[in-house]
């Protein structure tokens, strides 16, 4: 290209005439209808079983309601209270903690059986593995914690029996504040990382092959291959599972609940336990909205904050 | 959608398609269909009750529908058996049917809601008691008045006691016999209680534990307050309440009965919650008990009945569970709970509860009757899987094949301690168990821990004590 064919204005500079504003076409109509037919079960669905629930919230959070007499409005009181409860304050920082350790170690995990499952091994013994790795995901995480409560039991559990075999003392997995936020995130993420690792062998599955065969012949080798090459290109899945693993483990109830119900103190209590036992144990229900709201808050803000970073490193082929 | 140029004939078919899928729904919406109404007995006038599912099988809902039934054939009956892990969990499903507009006639409510129903959505039944008092004299003469007393609230009867459980002692004695043991005496006190878990721990390997104790309101920590003369708040009486005693107790039996309990000001760091913190602390600290955390009531019966725990502290109850569990009448036994500054137990009872909601009082009220008989709680409590309310029901015979050979601990309890009472459960008992178990288990933690967990606990009772319900 010579520079005479040089467009005087850069193409994107180019401003296209405005089309005459004339009404869309009977086809256009058409189209959009149809499209609004196709879309208008979901849509029905998330506004009644999301927007609503939510509205509801949030209306509720500026009442008390005990359930039995009628609501009172309460303004901003349910607020207020929350953040001067420390038992609140505190769940709000044992499921930051939680998230953070539960998500990367879930992470991490998941990754590098990935990695160890996508190299080279037999059809079958891969198909064994992803099955046994994403198994426990479809266990009821109730079930899974009631059987880890007898495992990591202090006193008769299998763990602390088999550490007795080897010399060991007792170890109060599920009895000491710190030593019992571990064994929660242990049993979260042994049943959660399955997720995460159905997601990376199908990402791994979708980097080519030239890609790595590329690398190969400019002299990578393992790591700097799967940190030039690999890494990269499975950030897009990378940012899925963080925000599917964030978003799960700032809602985590089942295994604090069943495991340990919060303790020892408050250890373990997170913020979905004290929405439950606020509401539903001690009737408080506004007060519980108010919880829940700053808790859809906080997701949000989160995942808005993924999404935002992910432009800097998530690379699409 | 990357066709942007939808032919017109493709409109048109979809239309067609649409509007076929819009004539099937319109006539599978007019035909008859499954909806709430359908479910057998609701809105068909039926009287409902609310039970505990897990403490309620087929076959006792069936003794009570098809007993009722017998005499009352003109008022339908239904039970609804909600599923519940604890009491809580059952009061809070109970609650969310009424806030959805469902509520039950009536629920079986223990202890632990007793207040809390009464104060918020029971119906006293001092009218019915009154008009039927010749009827009901028999029933009253069969159940202690600590057992109805605790079923009072400011001055109202508000259930019938059906059952109840007091925190007794068992024994394994495969473990006493290993440690070379005897079985303790009546009036054994908290040293020997202490001196007995040291015995067991010598005698037994590392994977055994001499006390096993649960971290709950009834049970827990509360049992060790009472026998140390104190409790989780202070405890009063309601006045009234003489327009029952006065009709149905011997003056022997009134003597210092009220209208019910008053539970107000937390005592969370009175010197006596203190030592019996301290106590437990000490326990631990040898080895010689569970951690509250490490207890809890799915896994006990297995290792009781296995010879890895020695005592622990249970009701009636437990001789129906250990039987289940395999053990055999003369491998446990049951004694009363140790001596301390006094030997005060503590106890938890159930009934129906009358609800405001509901529409048949007075057929309510034959149920609760109904349910209250000799007849129908001898078909009910069959198997001991809870101590009978009725004191002509604790006979050898119901002991013989199970055991324990002290079964008569279960009733005596009551008789021999007069001032055993009830848990301490206010209309805001859920927030005062949960601060209780949360401070417990951080309190627990070591000898020095107690007192500022007891100063933690005292404030967050204080706060759940000041909220309304």
């Amino acid at each position: 290209m010579t520079n005479t064919q040089i467009p005087a204005v850069r193409p994107q500079q180019q401003v296209p005439e405005a089309a005459p504003a004339t009404r869309p076409s009977a086809r256009e109509r058409g189209t959009r209808l149809l499209a609004a037919l196709f879309l208008a079960p979901t849509i029905v669905g998330i506004v009644i079983f999301t927007v609503v629930p939510i509205v509801g919230s949030v209306v509720l959070s500026l009442f008390h309601w005990n359930v039995i007499d009628s609501p009172t409005f309460a303004g901003a009181a349910n607020y207020r209270e929350m953040v001067n409860d420390s038992t609140v304050l505190v769940s709000f920082r044992n499921t930051l903690v939680f998230m953070v350790l539960a998500v990367a170690l879930q992470l991490l995990i998941a990754l590098t059986l990935a990695l160890a499952v996508n190299g080279r091994m037999p059809v079958w013994l891969r198909s064994v593995f992803r099955s046994a790795f994403f198994f426990p995901l479809i266990l009821s995480a109730a079930s899974i914690s009631v059987v880890m409560k007898y495992l990591f039991n202090q006193d008769f559990g299998v763990v602390n029996w088999g550490l007795g075999l080897l010399g060991i003392a007792p170890v109060p997995w599920l009895t000491s504040e710190n030593s019992a936020m571990a064994a929660v995130i242990l049993v979260y993420v042994w049943q959660q990382f399955g997720f995460s690792f159905l997601l990376f062998v199908g990402g791994l599955n979708n980097i080519p092959k030239e890609i790595h065969e590329a690398a190969s012949l400019d002299g990578a080798t393992g790591l700097r291959k799967h940190l030039s090459v690999t890494l990269p290109l499975l950030s897009p899945t990378l940012l899925v599972a963080s925000v599917v693993g964030i978003i799960n483990a700032l809602q985590v109830f089942e295994q604090p609940y069943v495991l340990t119900n919060g303790g020892p103190g408050d250890s373990t209590r997170t913020v979905v336990m004290v929405i439950y036992e606020t509401a539903f144990e001690q009737l408080r229900f506004g007060e519980a909205s108010a919880v829940g709201v700053l808790l859809f808050v906080l997701v949000m803000a989160v995942t808005a904050l993924q999404f935002r970073l992910s432009r800097r490193f998530v690379h699409y082929q | 959608m990357t066709d942007s140029h939808f032919s017109r004939r493709s409109l048109l078919r979809y239309g067609a398609y649409g509007a076929g899928a819009a004539a099937l729904a319109g006539t599978a919406a007019s035909w008859d269909r499954l909806t709430g109404a359908d479910i057998p007995g609701r809105d068909d006038g039926s009287l409902v009750v609310a039970t505990l599912g897990p403490a309620y099988g087929p076959a006792a809902i069936r003794t009570l529908t098809e007993g009722f039934k017998k005499v009352h054939p003109d008022i339908k009956l239904r039970i609804n058996a909600v599923q519940a892990t604890d009491w809580s969990d059952f009061f809070a499903k109970i609650l969310t049917q009424i806030a959805a507009g469902t509520a039950p006639d009536l629920v079986y409510v223990a202890t632990e809601g007793v207040q809390l129903f009464a104060q918020r959505l029971g119906v006293a039944l001092d009218k019915w008691v009154k008009r039927d008092a010749d009827e009901l004299r028999e029933y009253f003469a069969d159940v202690h008045p600590s057992l109805v007393e605790s079923m009072m609230y400011e001055g109202s009867l508000y259930q019938l006691p059906v059952e109840f459980n007091a925190a007794d002692i068992y024994l394994n004695h495969q473990v006493l016999k290993r440690a070379g043991a005897s079985f303790p005496a009546a009036d054994w006190t908290r040293d020997d209680f202490t001196t007995l878990l040291r015995d067991m721990k010598k005698s037994s390997g590392s994977q055994f534990t001499p006390y096993f104790w649960t971290n709950r309101l009834w049970g827990g920590v509360v049992p060790w307050l009472f026998a140390n003369g104190t409790n989780l708040l202070s405890e009063s009486k309601a006045p009234g309440g003489s327009w029952l005693w006065d009709s149905f107790y011997p003056a022997a039996d009134r003597q210092g009965r009220g209208g019910g309990y008053r539970w107000t000001t937390p005592q969370a760091t009175h010197e006596r919650v203190e030592e019996a913190y301290d106590y437990l602390a000490s326990l631990i600290q040898e080895d010689l008990c569970t951690r509250p955390e490490g207890g809890n009531g799915q896994n006990l019966i297995g290792v009781f009945s296995t010879g890895r725990v020695g005592v622990t502290p249970a009701g009636g109850f437990w001789a129906g569970g250990l039987n289940l569990a395999g053990m055999k009448n003369g491998s446990f036994d049951v004694q009363y709970f140790p001596r301390w500054r006094t030997q005060r137990m503590q106890f938890g009872a159930a009934g129906y509860a009358l609800l405001r909601t509901s529409k048949l009082q007075d057929e309510a009220w034959e149920f609760i009757k109904f349910a209250s008989r000799r007849d129908t709680l001898m078909r009910l409590f069959e198997t001991n899987q809870t101590t009978p309310a009725r004191r002509s029901m604790l006979t050898a015979d119901r002991y013989r094949e199970m055991g324990p050979s002290h079964w008569q601990v279960f009733y005596d309890t009551l008789d021999k301690f007069p001032d055993t009472g009830p848990i301490p459960a206010p209309p805001q008992v859920a927030e005062v168990e949960q601060v209780l178990l949360k401070h417990t288990g951080t309190a627990l933690a070591s000898r020095r821990s107690v007192a500022p967990a007891l100063r933690r606990m005292q404030s967050d009772l204080e706060k759940a004590m000041e909220r309304d319900v």
